[in-house]
């Protein structure tokens, strides 16, 4: 029986099959009728439109959570929330009302010089939501 | 020492540009690397913003010392160039005992880490000489049916070379002036990727910055490091292709 754990090792550098791979999906595509094309189209600039508000950063898994049933509650995007969360927060920490030095602890990594220690509280905040 | 030949029998298809560009690279990651001109067309010299000079010939044909001759073109990067002199010493190669191995053992008296061999169009005695010197050959060429023709006839030219008891570590395909846009060049990529898989490196994206930078004697590192043909095309948040992966891959087959 075949050993499904095992992989085929590629043929190809990474790079090049991934451009490969996208010439090929250009070129099934302009096979497409022209509405198809143009949806298409429509779809990968709207996708494209939306990358560079893309971001990934590490969260405690309840904070996401809050995150996520605080936005199924209210019924709105979660990125929505945590842009406003974010804006606050930015906006608090310039006019010096928020204060980072409590939770500065130094970093033995090489890349940074702190981190911030947190509390329980905080990244268990969201289970004591208030309704709203 | 590793030498590395850049070789395609095609002119036209980016050998030059692509040498110095790896060139400056190596040398700009702390590697003592030397870019050695056997073309009689002398354009080496050219892209640093240099004149021509005969340096290939007084090595080979009136046995002046290398260190004599090359120019240090960079921090870490020294230039042996070439000019029409160079034809001379096809002559010179051709009366000579050993003719075959004459550059190999110029070349592997030196104390580089890294030569890199920009070769001429052609297929001759120096041309042979270069091939039989090189651990690596790099074949630039340009996503068209007769510079593939060209790739076919240089592994073609490598083979009767191994015939005759010469050891290549490899040998790599380097696809240039690559647009992904056409249908051309698509059916060429996918025919040298099914038959020499992965034998065929990150391409080079075509890019109107390479042309200038020679016009300024610089190269793409000085004039333009963030082009397309350095960073590679643009790919959701990766990067595919360009010099930048292709001098990784020439660590690669360095470090072994």
């Amino acid at each position: 029986m075949a050993d499904n754990t095992k992989q085929r090792r590629s043929t190809l550098d990474p790079a090049v099959a991934d451009l490969l791979k996208g010439m090929q999906q250009k070129q099934n595509e302009a096979q497409l009728p022209r509405k198809e094309r143009e949806r298409i189209s429509r779809e990968r600039a709207k996708i494209q439109s939306r990358r560079d508000m893309r971001a990934t950063y590490d969260l405690p898994p309840a904070i996401r959570e809050s995150i996520r049933s605080l936005a199924e509650e209210l019924r709105l995007p979660a990125s929505q929330l945590v842009t406003l969360a974010l804006a606050r927060f930015l906006s608090d920490y310039e006019i010096g009302s928020i204060d980072l030095g409590q939770y500065k602890q130094p970093s033995r990594s090489p890349r940074y010089d702190w981190n911030l220690v947190f509390p329980d509280e905080i990244t268990r905040t969201g289970k004591k939501r208030k309704g709203g | 020492m590793i030498i590395f030949a850049f070789a395609n029998q095609k002119g036209g298809v980016g050998k030059t540009t692509t040498a110095v560009t790896l060139a400056d690279g190596l040398a700009r990651l702390k590697m003592r690397t030397l870019l050695v001109d056997l073309d009689p067309q002398g354009h080496l010299a050219l892209s640093f913003g240099l004149e021509k000079s005969p340096g290939l010939y007084r090595l080979v044909c009136l046995e002046e010392p290398l260190d004599e001759l090359v120019q240090h073109v960079r921090p870490n990067l020294d230039l042996l160039p070439g000019d029409k002199q160079t034809e001379k010493v096809k002559r010179q190669i051709t009366l000579s005992d050993f003719r075959e191995s004459i550059l190999s053992d110029l070349l592997h008296a030196t104390d580089y880490e890294v030569v890199l061999l920009d070769m001429a169009p052609s297929l001759d005695v120096l041309h042979i000489n270069g091939l039989i010197a090189a651990d690596w050959v790099v074949i630039p060429t340009r996503m068209d049916a007769l510079a593939v023709d060209g790739v076919k006839e240089i592994l073609t030219t490598l083979a009767e070379i191994g015939r005759s008891g010469h050891h290549y570590r490899g040998y790599s395909i380097l696809p240039t002036f690559f647009d992904r846009t056409t249908r051309e060049t698509f059916l060429q990529f996918e025919e040298i990727t099914r038959i020499f898989g992965v034998n065929v490196w990150p391409p080079v994206p075509q890019d109107t910055r390479v042309r200038e930078t020679v016009a300024y004697g610089q190269t793409l590192w000085d004039y333009s490091p963030f082009s397309t043909a350095i960073k590679g095309f643009r790919d959701g948040k990766q990067r595919l292709g360009g010099y930048h992966q292709v001098l990784g891959k020439m660590l690669e087959v360095i470090n072994g």
